[in-house]
This record gives C-alpha cells, structure tokens and sequence, in this order.
C-alpha cells in the first residue's frame, strides 16, 4: 500500500553550539545533517519501490558539498533523477524479504545569508501578479507561473481568499503583504502535532486553526495564489540554537517546511516561515521545493506483503569548523 | 420513401430530397424497404452481436452492466474523394498533436517563447510532470489517436474532439463490420467498400517495432478490468491482435523491467497497450491510491526497458484549453495551414478570448477547459439573469478552467427506426495509427454513432445512443480492380490466435481455481437445499420425517440456518424455520445462502469473462438471473422448480467445463478447484452428519441418514443397482469414500487431484521446488489412509480419518496459492 509519510516530530539530539559559524570564503555557515527514517514493518516485505526527495538541493543561497545516501538492506536498485523542479529525486527498489528498511540522508551543506529585503520598497502585489505574463530570463514566465496554480494539496477557495485578503490589501507591496500574512498565520494558529495528518484536507486545518509546519506552508501557499501570485512549498530542515534566557524554537531539529512567495523580478522569491514567523535565514536548510507536499514528500512508497508499518524518524544538524570537523 | 428533411445536412439526400450520387448503388442493393425483411435483418444482427457477446458497460449505473451493444442497419456512406480529405486533415492532425506531446514533455519552447500561454500546461491537471524529459522512441507519443467529426451543414467536416489518451471504439468498429458483412453481404460486395484489416495490421506491426528487445518480444494490453466501459473491447482487440490482455495486477516491476506474472514465472514485458489512463498506471509516482497501475512502471519507462503505448501524458492533447491555439501551431509546427477545421472554441485563460466569452454567452456551450475537471456543459441561451451573472464570476475567478464551444448542428443519417428510415444525428470516430517512422495510417471506416433522438445535439453511447458501421467506398469498378495479391478473406475479420498459452496470467489462474470451488460449492448447496425442501413439501418421500433430522442438522452446520431450528420435527416446520430456510436461499446477505454463493460464482467468472466461452458465460449468467430474490415470495413447491432450474444451470457449467474447455494449465486450475471443494464438500458433510456415531443410533434413524448421504453424495442409482440391497453403513461409506470409480467419491478426487499436481509447471524459478512434492505427499498419505484395513469400519477410526483429512486436504489449497498465485517472493530468471 502507498505510505506517503509525513516529516514528523520526533526526539532530536541538539547540535552543538558552534565556535564559528562561517566558512573561508564567507559564503555561509556549513553544517552537517543526518536524516534517518526507519520503517519496522509488522511482516516480511517481499518486494518494495520507494520515492525520496532526501538530497538537499543546491541554491543561489545554499553551496551542497557532499550528499549520501545510505539504505539498509543494501536495494537492488537505487538510482537518482531530476525531477520536474530541478530537485534530485532518488528511486530505490528492495527485492528481498525485509522487515526493515533504513534510510539515511547524510549531507554537508553551506548556507549563505538572506539577501536584504525592503519589503516596502517591493511592488504592489496587484504589479507583480499583473507583470506574471511579461517575465522573461532565467525565472521566465512558464517556470515561475507554474507554482500559481492548484496542485494535488492545494487549492484556492473563498475561505483562503477571504483570509489573504486582510494581508493583501490594495497596492500594499507584495513582499509586506506576505510577511504579514506570514504573521498572522503565526498568531492565528497553534502549533499541535496531534491535530493533524498528511491526509487532514485544507480547509480542516482552517476551521480549527491548528497543524503543523507543514500545513501552515500549505496555507501560505493557498493563500497567495487565492490572490494570483506564484507560491511554492519548500522541504528542508531547522537548525535550533537554543542561547539561554530564550524560548526553544519550534520544529527544532526535524523535517521542516516552509512556503516561498514570489514577489516580482526584483525580490524573486522569498521564503517565510510561518511556523516561526521568520523569513527563512542560515538556519533553514532547504533540501526541495515543489507546488505542495505531495511534490516533494521525503519518502513515498509501495509494498508488496506487509500489514502495517512503524516508523521512526530522526534528524540531526550539527554545524561544522571551516576546517569541517564538528 | 417519406424520409423527413431538417435544415441541417443529411448524409444520404441533398436539400432538394434527392438520393446522393454515392448511396444508389446501396439502396438498390438493399432493395424495396420492406418493413419485414429489415426487420429480418435487425434479428439476424442482434443475434449475431449477441452470439459475439458484443456488450458494454454503463459507468454508475448498476443495470447498466453488459448492455447489449446497439447497431443500427444502414452503413454510413463516405464516398472515396471524401474520404481522401478526411483522412489527410486527420493525418496532419495526428502529426501536429504529436509534435504538440514532444514539446510540451521535452524542451517546451512553445511556453518558453511565449507562444502557448504556460497556463495551458500548468493549470491542467492532465499534465503528467513525472514522465516530462522521459525520452520515447522515435518521438512518438501519440501512437493511437482518434477524432469526433460532426459535418457542418455547409458538408465539410469538422473536429469535434480528440482522444489521446487511450482510443477507445476501433474494436466496436471491427465488430460492427462483421456483423455488417454478414447481414448485407451483397450491399457489402458491390459497394466496393475498404476493408478495415489491414489498419489492424498495421496496428499490430506498430506494437511490434516498439519493443527494445527484437526477439520473440512480449506484448500485453493493460486494461483497467471488467467494470471499464469498454472492456469487451479491451478483450476483442487483446483476441484480435494476438496478444496478452493484463490487470495492473498482472504485471510487476523487478530491476527497473515490466514482468508478467504467469503460471511459470515472471516473464520479461516489452511494449504496453495501454488502455488505462495515465494517472492511474503507476502508484508511486502518480496517484498514490490507484490499484489498477503497476508500482515503478514510470521507472521502468525511464530506464528505456518497456514502452507504454499512447505514451503516458499523452492524454494532454484532450485539453480543450489548447485547441483555439492549434491553427497557429500548425503553421509553427509543420509550416503549414491546418487542413480540418476544428469546432470553435475560446479558452478563457486568454483575456480576449474570455472577453469575447462573456459577451456572447448566449450562442455558447461552456464547458471544462480540462478533461479532468468534470462538469456538464452549461448552454449560455438556458441561463437566467442570476444564473448568468453567477457563472461570469466564477469564470473571473478561475478563467483558465472554462472554454466556450459555438453550438453546432450536427449532420443527419438514415437510422431504421418504427419501421421506416429516419433522419438523426451522427458524430462519427474515425481512429490512426502511427507507423515505425512517425507518419500516421486512417483506418478506412469508423464508429458512427447516432442520437435515438431527431433533436439531440449530444450524441454517445453512455447516454443510450446507436451506433452504425461506416463504409468507406472505394470507388474502384470491380472490373477495374487490380488483381489482388492474396484473395480476400469472404468475410473480415479473422481474429488471430490467441497469445500462447505460457502466458496464462497468475491472476487468472487464481480466478479459474476459484470459479472451479464456487461452482461446486453452489452445487453442493443446492443438493442440500433441495433435499431439504423436498422433505418439507411432500410428506410422502417415504422416510420423510426421519430424514429431515439430518438434513436440517446439516444445514446448521453448514451455517445456513440456526442450530435452534433443527429440532423442529413436524412435517412443514414451524413459521421461523420456513423463513429461515427461504433466506438461505435468497437472501444476499446471508453469507451462506445460495444467492451469495452465486454472487461468487458470478463475480470470479466476470474477472475471467474473456477465457470464458460465451456459452459458459451465458449460463453463468442464466445462474445469476435464476438465483435473485423472486419479486414475490415463492411457495414451496415452486421454490423446489427453482431449485431445479439452478441445478440445471450449475451442470451446465460443469458440463461445459468438461466439454468445451481445452485441456491447458487454466483448465486445469478449474478443476483443481472443483476437486478440492468436492472432496471437502464430502468430508464436511460426513462429519457434519456424525458419520462415525452412527452405529449408536436405531437402525430406522441409520437407514434415513445414510439414505441422505447417498442422495446428497449423487450416488443413490449407483447403489441401487451395484447392491440391490437395503442401505447399508459399510456399503454407503465404501462408495462415497474409498471408490475410486464413482466420481463423486473423496478418492476419486484424491486421484484427480494426484494427476493435476503431476501436470502443474514445475521447475521454474516462481515455483519452490518442494511445492509439488508437498502436494503429492498429502494426497498420497490422504488416499492411503482411506485404504487403511479397518479406516471404515470402528467410528473411531472414522472419526480420526475424517478429522485428520478436514485438515490436510486444505494445505494443498494454500500451497498452490503460495507457489503460482501470490509471486511475492519470486523473482525473475
């Protein structure tokens, strides 16, 4: 059966506090991160296809150094694409009886600063939707237009609308309007791992105001496109820095998502987080991004021969010396 | 011949009520339109269609599985210089809309350019992003394509629509032309018309070159099963063409390669016919809750190891969002003005376009801008004020979902109805092929289909229209006719032999073992129901009374009625004991009755449907219809007419089975079937029977329950006439246990089932080397322990035999399931 499974909470071992946190040529802080799924299933699985989305996925921002998979039992077959958003995506296929399937995502990656953002000098978010069909160069039309549509999670409704309409007031500058409404998401809705499942529809997690990153990602993503701009779903994890004195940050060392906004040529896309009511800096890592979770789940499979499945999930992000030792 | 005239255009008369030029040598050949001689006809096509068992099925709808397929008497005409135009419109059509696919999946320049707004592909769902870059051979994504033309009144054809994603229609367009030939073989034989078969070659020819592999590749067609609404089709063409019709279940992928699951193994597959849509094909990287797909199919097409053929996103090119963008397109694509027009369409993704829309409503049909947006077409000229203004909002909201078709009227053919030729609206399917090297082949005919009403503007088979054979005249002069260089066939088509035999899916076979055990397992219901109920009816049966005790000890046991009621002695039992009885029956939720067991029968044969014959499949049929709840109650005696008419039927099938079925591995996983579940019938009804304390009981009350076991056991004339003696213990167990001979004993199953396993394909990596010998063993220790000296005589030992045979005899059940059905471990040579 399909088992689409979901970045979870789980217990994390916090990264130690780092000396120095940028690299010899100032790019960015390197940190190391370890991502480990393990699936114990109920019965023997005869045969098994899996889909992962688990290599972080180089940016203007992000430098990727080193990227390893490592699957237990070794698969038959274990080979890697591009898929449709530039993300490396990674087909596995188990032919022998297993009861457990490992995977670890081992990666060293380099995180370069948000560049400056003044958001009141941003377009009105009324140009930049009306500029969509003029985009030219690299971040032409056709790549950009694409995240504005409904996708296999998201789709517009009045209920998004109406919401989007209170941040997006007229000729209110697209990149402010998206930081408030990253804002209010933050203080509207209560952050509750027992609220919802990958499966809890949208318009559920509007009603009763509480969900996970993830579905908080997916309302800033509905959000803006109700509105008619480009919004795309992105896969990553956060480095926690717990300094004493201050509240740990939620969605501290897991899987963790966020929405990007497109704001017109100028900005490009801005990525907020609204599970932390932050524009997403050097502690976001990003692994994928896509029109919604569906595009990029981290791990999606099909098994042949088992009843059931418990699965464990564990992310570490330890920053890393220049020299790379930890 | 008072055949009415509209303002439209009519296929066989001109404005002025003339005959067209290219219809008289048909109608003289039809002759007077005698209203018995049609109807002569009609009989004879209905019976051949129904001899064919030519049926489709009716989405939603549960009486509208299997419908008869309708076929109205007169072709649809198309002279020959017509039909050039047709067909060099729909070839460039093909070319364009394939050239359209290769973009839009590879470097997609016409979104980049700014040609085709971006919008077209990303806001249609039907845009498959997990195969775009996906290389296919020779570019070709479209490899069957057909098109809905409507004539215009002004008699030119017009594109009505696409179907891109997996054709359907050109196997009820072959069967049509069958039945045609038959019906009216001298209108057929002077009318010179073009023969269809070698469209189908072709067709063939084109899977073949597919393949990666040269040699000896494997072919399947992929159907989404029974419930489709083609699915008859699905099994024509599989039968037609010669090649393997498989369930998404059929099929696995190991090492990024497509295998068969069959009796012998898993077999390597090299080209897939598709007949499912696209999203449903592969559960991982499309929709996560398919069961009809094959997980890491997409996989196995991107390692280049199989060829899924329409390819998969093709279904694309079935946007209407696209189609206003086509003639531009044409000129880009091939340089060339787009010969065939097609039906004007405004896409409101467009800001023009939308204008336009808005402003003209009222001559417009809307529709979905995608196909998977599924909503009725709204006619603007139906809408109230509110209604009006309601839809222009939702328009604005989401404008790229909605397009806006000009109304067309559809042209007119002569349609035999009431007695008499009628005019009404035809759209007509005309289906193309690619060839190995990209050009495209029209098959010289299609599937027309007409309204049932003069008026209707919208024509198709779901909503119970006809269909009619389309003749495409070749304008030769037989004596002008090249000699040929084969004679042709007298009458077409000849399907092709079947795929071989090897290639007998698990699936099926798993099918065919279960239909065997249904089948019986009515049977053996059945028997017990009748017996009872005679005992019920006829106080008379000598023995009546001591009789039933068994009968109604039986029935509990086989869970039909409640343990409570079998103390009920009085001749006609009680009120709750009658009801019960009769819901053991009829009653489909009663997990036991006869009704459900039938619903078993009836749904395992429709999952084999096409390795069944159609006679078989007609007496299946006949069971399911005899076996549902009567609209009034049934009186006893009537209930036992019942009865009998279901037995007849059940011995139909097995009498078929025996007769009409070839000796191959599917065969014989039927009677596998049927032998296991006879020889449990037996043991379950001797122990449920207590055969072992038998000898405790008075002999009156020994004589009625043997009596029930030689009756329920067939064997009551057997024997009568082998011991001409009273009933007997020894005797009775002698010949339903240990007789080899009498074939409704337990060792003649035994027997049976020995020479089955012998036979089973062995030797194959799917099958454990230890299954077959497994099985042997059981069976052998089985027929032994039945000629142990003493196993019939003590109740004693009968009752360890019996107790120790109920658990054996179910392991071979389970081996044979684990060894050639389930494949989980197998793996490929």
């Amino acid at each position: 059966m399909p088992s689409p499974d979901r970045p979870d909470l789980s217990p994390t071992i916090a990264g130690a506090a780092p000396a120095d946190e940028h690299s010899g040529d100032g790019f960015g802080v390197r940190f190391r991160v370890r991502h480990t799924t393990r699936y114990d299933y109920a019965e023997d699985v005869s045969v098994s296809h899996h889909l992962l989305h688990l290599t972080a996925r180089p940016h203007p921002r992000q430098r990727v150094r080193r990227c390893a998979l490592t699957i237990l039992p070794g698969p038959a077959v274990q080979s890697s694409h591009t898929d449709y958003f530039g993300n490396t995506v990674t087909y596995v296929a188990m032919q022998e009886p297993h009861r457990q399937l490992v995977v670890t995502a081992e990666s060293e990656v380099e995180v370069g600063p948000p560049p400056t953002l003044d958001a009141a000098l941003t377009p009105s978010w009324e140009h930049v939707r009306d500029a969509l069909g003029g985009l030219t160069g690299p971040e032409d039309g056709a790549e950009v237009v694409q995240y504005r549509f409904d996708s296999t999670l998201v789709a517009a409704s009045p209920t998004l609308q109406d919401y989007a309409a209170l941040s997006f007031t007229p000729g209110r500058p697209a990149a402010e309007a998206a930081l408030d409404l990253m804002q209010r998401i933050h203080d509207d809705f209560t952050f509750d791992p027992t609220a919802t499942t990958i499966a809890t529809p949208m318009a559920e997690v509007m009603r009763h105001r509480r969900g996970v990153c993830q579905d908080f990602a997916h309302i800033v993503v509905g959000c803006v496109r109700a509105v008619g701009l480009p919004a795309r779903y992105v896969s990553g994890y956060l480095r926690t820095l717990p300094p004493p004195g201050r509240p740990r940050l939620v969605g501290a060392d897991v899987s963790h998502a966020w929405a990007s906004v497109w704001c017109g040529a100028e900005a490009g896309w801005i990525d907020v987080c609204p599970t932390n009511a932050r524009r997403a800096d050097q502690d976001f890592i990003t692994i994928a991004w896509g029109r919604d979770y569906d595009d990029v789940s981290p791990a999606r499979g099909v098994l042949m021969g088992a009843a059931g499945h418990t699965l464990s999930v564990s992310v570490d992000v330890e920053p890393l010396e220049e020299d790379g030792a930890p | 011949m008072g055949y009415g005239r509209g303002e439209v255009y009519d296929e066989m008369v001109t404005g002025q009520g003339r005959l067209r030029p290219h219809w008289q040598t048909f109608m003289g050949t039809l002759g007077p339109l005698d209203p018995e001689l049609m109807a002569e006809r009609w009989e004879e096509a209905r019976r051949l269609l129904h001899q064919n068992g030519v049926t489709y099925n009716i989405y939603g709808d549960p009486k509208g599985m299997e419908r008869p397929w309708p076929l109205d008497m007169v072709p649809l005409l198309i002279p020959s210089h017509e039909w050039k135009a047709v067909e060099s419109g729909l070839i460039q059509r093909a070319t364009l809309l394939n050239a359209v696919l290769a973009d839009i999946y590879g470097p997609q320049t016409l979104t980049r350019s700014g040609r085709l707004s971006p919008a077209v592909i990303h806001a249609d769902p039907g845009f498959r992003r997990a195969v775009h870059g996906i290389a296919v051979p020779n570019d070709i994504h479209l490899h069957f394509y057909a098109a809905d033309l409507a004539r215009a009144p002004d008699g030119r054809w017009w594109v009505l629509s696409d179907r891109t994603q997996a054709p359907s229609g050109s196997g009820y367009a072959l069967e049509n032309r069958a039945v045609m030939a038959k019906v009216l073989p001298d209108s057929f034989r002077h009318c010179q018309v073009e023969r269809l078969s070698p469209f189908f070659e072709a067709y063939k020819e084109t899977l073949l070159s597919l393949s990666p592999r040269r040699d000896q590749p494997r072919i399947v067609l992929l159907t989404p099963g029974p419930y489709n609404e083609t699915y008859f089709e699905h099994v024509y063409l599989a039968r037609y063409l010669g090649i393997t019709l498989v369930e998404g279940a059929d099929l696995t992928v190991r090492d990024r390669q497509v295998y068969l699951k069959t009796l012998s193994g898993l077999e390597p597959v090299d080209v897939i016919l598709r007949r499912l849509d696209a999203d449903f094909a592969d559960p991982l990287e499309l929709r996560a809750d398919s069961s009809l797909g094959v997980a890491g199919l997409i996989e196995a097409v991107r390692a280049g190891n199989v060829v899924v053929a329409n390819a998969l996103g093709s279904g694309f090119m079935e946007s209407m969002a696209v189609k206003p963008s086509l003639p531009m397109l044409c000129r880009h694509l091939l340089g060339e003005e787009l010969k065939m027009p097609g039906v004007a369409v405004w896409w409101c993704g467009n800001d023009d376009e939308r204008a336009y829309v808005i402003e003209h409503l009222d001559g417009l049909v809307v529709k979905p801008a995608f196909p998977s947006l599924s909503f009725e077409p709204i006619f603007g000229a139906d809408l109230s004020a509110g209604e009006r203004a309601a839809l222009v909002e939702r328009i604005k909201a989401r404008p790229w979902c909605y397009v806006a078709q000009e109304r067309l009227a559809l042209s007119t053919a002569p349609v035999w109805q009431g007695g008499r030729l009628q005019p009404r609206p035809l759209v007509l399917r005309v289906f193309l092929c690619a060839r190995p090297d990209g050009s495209y082949t029209v098959m010289p005919g299609g599937l027309t289909r007409v309204s049932t009403e003069s008026g209707k503007l919208v024509v198709s088979m779901q909503r119970g229209g006809g269909s009619k054979d389309t003749w495409i005249l070749s304008g030769r002069r037989a004596e002008a006719t090249p000699a040929m260089p084969r004679p042709q066939p007298a009458q077409e088509p000849q399907p092709a032999p079947k795929a071989a035999s090897a290639d007998l899916p698990s699936r099926v076979a798993d099918s065919l073992y279960w239909l065997g055990r249904y089948a019986e397992r009515s049977e053996g219901t059945v028997r017990l129901l009748r017996s009872t109920h005679s005992r019920l009816t006829d106080g008379n049966v000598p023995g009546a009374s001591l009789q039933l005790r068994p009968l109604l000890h039986l029935m509990a046991w086989e869970g039909m009625i409640p343990w409570d009621l079998t103390r009920v002695t009085a001749l006609g039992g009680g009120r709750a004991l009658r009801a019960a009885l009769y819901s053991s029956v009829v009653d489909p939720d009663h997990p036991n009755s006869l009704r459900a067991q039938v619903q078993r029968v009836h749904r395992t044969a429709y999952s084999v449907r096409d390795r069944l014959s159609l006679d078989m499949w007609r007496v299946v049929t006949m069971l399911e219809r005899q076996s549902q709840p009567p609209p009034h109650k049934l009186d006893a005696a009537a209930m036992l007419l019942r009865l009998d008419d279901l037995m007849t039927c059940l011995a139909a099938i097995a009498g078929l089975e025996q007769e009409s079925m070839t000796r191959g591995q599917g065969w014989r996983f039927l009677d596998i079937g049927r032998r296991i579940e006879r020889a449990l019938h037996i043991i379950s009804v001797m122990r449920g029977i207590q055969v072992h304390a038998l000898d405790r009981q008075d002999e009156p009350v020994q004589v009625a329950t043997l009596s029930v076991l030689l009756e329920l056991g067939e064997s009551v004339m057997t024997y009568r006439s082998r011991y001409l003696t009273s009933v007997r213990r020894r005797p009775v167990l002698e010949l339903l246990l240990a007789d080899e001979s009498n074939p409704r004993a337990l060792d003649f199953q035994l027997a049976a089932l020995e020479r089955h396993v012998a036979a089973l394909p062995s030797g194959s990596q799917a099958v454990p080397g230890d299954t077959a010998a497994s099985a042997r063993s059981i069976l052998g220790a089985a027929r032994a322990s039945l000629r142990a000296p003493d196993a019939l005589d003590s109740g004693a030992a009968l009752h360890t035999l019996l107790d120790s045979l109920a658990l054996s005899l179910p392991e071979i059940s389970n081996l044979l399931t684990h060894a050639y059905f389930s494949h989980a471990f197998a793996r490929p040579a």
